[in-house]
Order: C-alpha cells, then structure tokens, then sequence
C-alpha cells in the first residue's frame, strides 16, 4: 500500500463515519467531530507506504484534537461579541428605531432603499472580512427593513447571506485574499480594486433580483407591523455605538503607529457598552451574554470542529491529496471546476481553504502566466459563497437564525439564493481567465 | 442513554484531553536549547542590551559574539526567523558551536523568534519537537510556527500596516518577523524585535548580515540567496561559485524586490550601512500538497505527494527518492555564508573576517550535521547555553 492508497482510505474513513454518524441522527458538529476521530484511528491503523514514518503516541494524537480545536479561536470570540453587541442593540430598541426611520423615509424610494441597504451590508463585512459579522451585527435589521418592503422570506433570507458573502469579499478586508497571499509571500497590494469591483458587482445584481420588485409599501400598515421603538429613542442615540464600533476600527488604520491595536472582540464589547449607555432602558447584561453564548454554540462548534478536522486531515495526508488533486487537474478543467470546488471546499473548511487550495494556486497560475492578484481576487469572491453550504454553512446558519426563517433550508433558502450565486460565480471565472487581460487593464 | 451521564462523560472526556495537551504544549514551550558555544566565544549578550524594547521579553535572544581582536569586518547571521524552518536554526547553531574568528567580528543569533517557536503552526498538524543524531546521542529542538505565538503577541489588528512603509498586509504577519523590519521600539513583539536587531546592527557596524530560510517547491524564490541591490556582486559571485563547484541544484541569486517592505534583505540594507542578504533552500515539509505530516518528512525531505506535483512540473526545485534532508538543507546554508565570506574578503580586503573550524559542505553531507553539534553534558559549564 502507497501513502496515495492511505490517504484516500483515510478519506474514504472520514465519508463513511460522518455518513454513519449523521444516520444516527447526530449533529453535523458531532458527526464531523466523529469523522475526524474516524481519521486519526485510520491513521494510525493503516499502512502509511514504503517510506518510513514516525511513530504516533496516543498522547500526541490528543494533542492534534485539543491544537485543532483551537484553529478558529479569534474567529469565535469575534462571533460571540458581535452577536452579544447586536442582540443588546436589538433588546434596546435600537434596531426597531431604524427600521421604522428607514421605512418612513424611503418606502416610496424603492431603488435608493435598497442601494442603501447593500452599501449597509457591505460596510461590517469589508472592515472585518467576516460574512457571520455582517450577518449578527445588521442582518436583522435589514432583513426587518425587507420585509416591510414586501420581500418574501426566502428571498429576504437568501439575499442576506448574499450580501454578508459580498461583504467579506469587499476589501479593504478579503481574509481569503489576505490568508492566501500571505502563504505565497505577496504583498497584500493590488487587490482592492478587483475585489471591489467583483464584490460590489455581485451585492447590487443579488439585491436587485432578489428584492427590485415588490409591492409598494403601505406605509401604515408596514410601521403597524414593525416593533414599537422607545419613544427616548433618536438619531443620535442610535448611531453613537456604530460610531463607536467605525470609529474604533478606523482609528487603527488611520493611526497604525499610535493607535493600539484593540482586536474585534474588544470593539464590539466596547460597543456593547456604548449601547447600555444610550440606552432608554435597562437591560439585562449578563442574561443577554448568557443567550447569546446559548444561541452561538452550534456555530462556534462548527468552528471548533472544522479545526480539528483540518488538523486531523493534515497529520493524514488526506488535505495534501486533496490540494494535489486540485492542482494537478489539466488547465481547461480546472477553469471549468473552480466555480464548484470553491464554494463547496468553502463549506467544508471555512478559511482554512485559502491556504489549502489558494497558495498552490497562486503557484501554477503565476507559472501559467497569468496574473496572480486577479485570479486570487476573483476565488476570494467565490469562496464566501460557499458559507451557505454543507457541513458548515456557517453564513447560512447565522442568516437564518438571525432572521427567524421557518423555511426549508435548502428548497427555500439556498433554493432562491441559486441565481445569483451562478451569476457571481460566471463573473468570477471569466474574470480568472482573463486575469492577464485585466491584470494589464487595471493594474493588478 | 441518559443525557445527564453523557454530559458529566464527555466533560470529564474534555478535561482529561485538555490536561494531557496542556502537559504536552507546557513541555514544549517551556524546553530550552542548549548550545554549546564553540571556543572561540568572545561574549554572549542580549538582544535586549540593544534595545530596552524587547529586554526581558520571550524574544529576548542570546547573541553569541566570536571577536577576533583583529581589525576587519563584522557578520550578523540570523537564525530562527521562521521557526517552522528548522535548517534555519541549527545551521547557525553549527557557526555558534564551531566558530573560531582569526580576523574580524562573527555575530550569531540562533533564535530571533524564539517566541515562534514555542508553539507549532496551528492545522499544520506539525510535530512538537525534531532530533538529530550525534556521535554521543541525540539532539533535540523545539519545532515552531512561522509566526510568534499568540501567548506573546494578542490580538492581532485587522489588517498588519507596516512600519514605516504602511503596506498593507494580512493580519497574521504582524507576528511574522520578516514581515516587520526594521521594526519600531514601541511595536508588537516582533516590531520591539526586528528594532532591538537594527539596534545591533548598527551598533556592532555590521557589513553584511545573512537571514536563513526554507522555503516549500511550489515557491518560485527557492534555492536562491535574495540580496539587497547593494550585495550585487557578493551574491552573484557566491552563487556561481557555489553552483559551479559544490551544490548538485544550483543555488540562485535574485534582487530584492523595492516595493515589497517589512523583509531582512530590503528594509536592513535601506536603514543601515550592512548589505543584506537572505538565503533560501527546499523543504517540502512546508508545500501545502505535502502527504502525512511528521518529524520523518521534516527532516527526510522526502514525500511522495510532492514528487508527484514534481511529475507535473508544478516545482520550482527537484525532488526525487533522496528528498532534501536536513544534513543537505543545513550543509547548503553554512557553505553558502563560508562562500559568501570568500567573495566578501576578496572584494573587501579592508573588511574582510576570516573564520576557521566550519565544517565543508561535503564533510556535513558525509558525517551528517550530527557530527559537528557537540555534547552539552560533557562541556565546561561556561560554554553551555540555553535558547
């Protein structure tokens, strides 16, 4: 047996126990967790080839599960304190406070409503690089706006997941682009402006087929349904936490040198507690954390989860077959592939895909002559699609839980988000195959 | 099955693995390096005598000085910048224990991250520790990430904006230490380091200063030494030399790129008078397309996988059944400073710094690098150090 013949057994080993575990009715994070377990025992099991191997003690392979899981630590505090922002936000009638403002202002307005909308929805993600962001800090709110607009729930749903998914593939902040390019040692420079074009783009032609048409708002009956907001509530009042969160966040770019670096988590607390102080009234601080965490935890298991699994996939071989196979695929079939094994590798890995599949990308398209920065520009806009996808759909998971979607996941949501999805994702592939074209175009 | 008895098992599952993880990640972390310094040793200082900056800190590096007492030039070399590069480290190591300077000033730095290399890459899945064999046993090192240790350098910013340049760069690098020269001395830990070494630099009056690396086969800048446009004819003279007479792959020489900021060979040629050069070699533990990942493959060289993607032309460096062990990687990197040395000395005669005592690229690929790291446990006290 070669180390190819292990590490597709070891493959084939995760399928099967995270199929097996799933048949028992165990939960995606379980049964992921199940399949990583399944994968080490394979490890260790199998013959591992010709080559000798070093021997693997059982307190190791337990230090491979524990290390895994902490892959994605900053990525769930930064979930954890952006969700324990909003949802203060949203217990002070703040979000309510909003959406009847916005709704009063513009429901005749219907295309500045919702170019407003999409450059709302871009904002969190571009300055974090995080789609689950856009989605807990205002998902809610624009989805509240959309709905007394008349859009459908499928389609309010699927068009949040597309513009948090829009969003962190706008620059400034691309963490595939950022990830990837640090992998190949290039400069993080040049990507701005096809992310932007690529990203933004793709937000209005999403918001635009998911919500250009609709009924006219009547207006009485829209703020008849939309939750009262305190009466002490105003503009001011409402804004001062996002300028908070904006302000802290631009500070250290506009200050790199004097500023202190603060970290998400810190932000979004701080804004938490810029919410409890213009708040009208008193809100319960510790049960708000304790829901939050509540709500979080498949989300942030998922994470955990996806580490260990990565870890263990590593330790294996079975990533490194998997990322030969990716690039060892003839030209014209990987230009045709990359649409698919994107945002579908996206759903499995989360960030982890970057340096998976985009650092040995970056390689064979920089040696095919074609331009590097375009191409990963246009993958790092293909791969947040993936968020609505199996196992993980960690963007997906976040839309639907923070607007309360009752529909079917997939014939609903991902269903409805299909379209512009398969547009975005034509837009991206034929932007990487002429990237030496527009690489000379606009300089990337 | 009672949900009660399933919680109270798997927490007692959870800590159980925490507390066995927690032993392993403590062991690793706290282990220290010893070295033997080689007895030409004139002094060991601290990289925080440069710069209060990072005095006290993990980063806090021993620099072994090798002082000839006769008028020449001075060498900083640099080990350890990327501790996922493990031929990095012990071919300084082979200068520190080795080391007897007849002209001039040798400057060693073993460990420059030494933060960096008290954790490992996390989903690289790497081993926690790797060996070399030696005629009295076995020597052992801390294995490492490329970047320092979260324990040491939290949180990172959104996005790392280089100092003074303000390039843009992915935020993980703020941690990465050739992405922060020449630092700043009120920076993240790694900006205090890269100063406290520009600090040094300068007030040793270094003339030229070698940073090594390894590098994966899919990277283009491999086998190469990367030199500050001011090292020109050192580095294209060495890599002849070399590749003419010694290394079966030749070994490169290629510019540093001006508009990328934060690496050794740009920003410690632009901020002081040393000329700087970076000298890279394969190790394709670090190709993502490599298959299972252990201590094996990192000090083999050898993978299957990798020489598939070779089969498919997608390298930048050959690979075949031998793979690129340690011994070669470390033997290529000391003989490429020995040879830059050469070169140096004739077209500096007035700087020039003559060394003695380093084994010959064929010696080390014949005895195994093994042969030349010497027994802590049989050394004076006074010549044993820790990194």
């Amino acid at each position: 047996m070669t180390m190819f013949h292990h590490s597709m057994l070891v493959l084939l080993c995760i399928v099967l126990a995270f199929g097996v575990a799933k048949k028992f009715r165990l939960s995606t994070e379980l049964s992921m967790f199940a399949a990583a377990l399944a994968a080490l025992a394979a490890h260790v099991a199998l013959p591992k080839g010709a080559d000798p191997r070093s021997v693997l003690s059982l307190p190791e392979i337990v230090r491979h599960v524990v290390e895994g899981a902490c892959t994605y630590y900053d990525v769930c505090l930064i979930f954890l304190t952006a969700t324990y922002f909003m949802t203060l936000y949203k217990q002070a009638g703040g979000v309510a406070f909003i959406v009847r403002r916005i709704v009063g202002a513009f429901h005749a307005r219907r295309f500045v409503c919702l170019v407003l909308l999409t450059f709302v929805m871009l904002i969190p993600g571009a300055i974090t690089g995080s789609g689950a962001t856009t989605v807990l800090t205002v998902g809610a709110l624009v989805g509240s706006v959309l709905a007394a607009m008349g859009v459908s729930e499928d389609r309010r749903t699927a068009l949040i997941f597309l513009l948090a998914a829009m969003s962190a593939a706008c620059p400034p902040i691309n963490l595939w682009a950022m990830m990837a390019a640090a992998g190949a040692n290039m400069p993080y420079v040049g990507f701005g402006l096809p992310l932007a074009l690529l990203s933004v783009t793709g937000a209005l032609f999403s918001t635009f087929w998911l919500a250009g048409r609709g009924r006219p708002v009547e207006l009485e009956k829209a703020l008849a349904d939309l939750p009262e907001a305190p009466a002490a509530w105003t503009w001011l009042r409402a804004m001062f936490p996002f300028v908070v969160l904006i302000g802290l966040t631009l500070a250290g770019r506009a200050w790199p040198f004097s500023f202190p670096i603060l970290g998400l988590p810190l932000v979004f607390m701080l804004s938490a507690v810029a919410t409890a102080l213009v708040s009208p009234v008193r809100l319960r601080l510790l049960e708000v954390a304790s829901t939050t965490v509540h709500n979080l935890l498949g989300l942030v298991g998922i994470m955990v989860v996806v580490g260990i699994l990565n870890q263990a996939m590593t330790l294996t071989g079975a990533r490194g077959l998997l990322s030969l196979a990716v690039v060892t695929l003839p030209v014209t079939v990987l230009f045709a592939a990359l649409w698919i094994i994107l945002p579908a590798s996206e759903g499995v890995l989360q960030y982890a895909v970057a340096p998976l599949f985009g650092v040995p990308l970056i390689m064979l398209f920089n040696m095919l002559g074609l331009n590097p920065v375009i191409s990963l520009a246009s993958w790092a806009v293909m791969w947040p699609l993936g968020d609505c996808l199996p196992p993980t759909a960690v963007v997906g998971r976040a839309a639907v839980m923070e607007l309360g979607y009752t529909g079917d996941y997939y014939r609903g949501f991902v269903r409805t988000a299909l379209v512009p999805m398969l547009v975005i994702l034509a837009m991206c592939t034929a932007v990487m195959i002429y990237s030496r074209e527009l690489g000379a175009l606009i300089g990337g | 099955m009672n949900l009660k008895f399933v919680k109270i098992m798997t927490l007692l599952a959870v800590i159980a693995s925490t507390g066995v993880a927690g032993k392993l990640f403590h062991e690793h972390r706290s282990f220290r390096e010893p070295v033997v310094a080689g007895e030409g040793l004139s002094s060991v200082k601290k990289l925080g005598d440069y710069s209060k900056s990072v005095a006290g800190t993990i980063n806090d590096a021993n620099v072994y000085i090798f002082d000839s007492g006769v008028p020449g030039g001075a060498i900083l070399i640099i080990g350890g910048t990327h501790a996922e590069e493990p031929a990095a480290n012990v071919s300084a190591q082979v200068f520190t224990e080795n080391l007897r300077v007849t002209q001039g000033r040798v400057i060693v730095i073993n460990r420059i991250n030494t933060s960096a290399s008290t954790c490992t890459r996390l989903g690289e899945a790497y081993p926690r520790f790797f060996h070399v064999k030696t005629p009295w046993g076995t020597k052992k090192w801390r294995m490492g990430d490329r970047t320092a240790n979260p324990l040491d350098s939290w949180p990172d910013p959104e996005v790392y904006i280089h100092y003074p340049s303000g390039q843009n760069l992915a935020y993980m690098d703020v941690r990465n230490l050739n992405r922060n020269w020449p630092g700043r001395p009120d920076g993240m830990l790694t900006e205090r380091t890269t100063f406290a070494a520009m600090e040094l630099i300068r007030a040793e009056k270094a003339d030229l200063t070698m940073d090594f690396h390894e590098a994966e086969l899919e990277y283009p800048v491999e086998n190469t030494i990367v030199t500050h446009q001011r090292g020109n004819e050192v580095a294209a003279m060495t890599s002849m030399m070399l590749t003419s007479q010694t290394f079966d792959v030749p070994i490169g020489m290629e510019f540093s790129p001006t508009a990328l900021h934060g690496l050794s060979h740009r920003e410690i040629g632009d901020h002081s008078d040393a000329v700087s050069y970076l000298a890279e070699v394969a190790e394709p533990m670090l190709d993502r397309i490599r298959g299972i990942t252990d201590e094996e493959l990192l000090m083999s060289g050898r993978d299957r996988f990798v020489m598939k993607a070779g089969e498919h032309k997608l390298l930048y460096a050959p690979i075949d059944e031998k793979g690129w062990p340690a011994d070669k990687r470390i033997a290529r990197h000391v003989t490429t400073v020995m040879t830059l040395l050469q070169v140096h000395n004739m077209l500096h005669p007035d700087r020039a710094i003559l060394v003695e005592g380093i084994p010959s690229y064929a010696e080390m690929i014949e005895k195994g690098v093994g042969a030349f790291l010497h027994d802590p446990s049989a050394a004076p006290k006074g010549r044993v150090f820790y990194d």
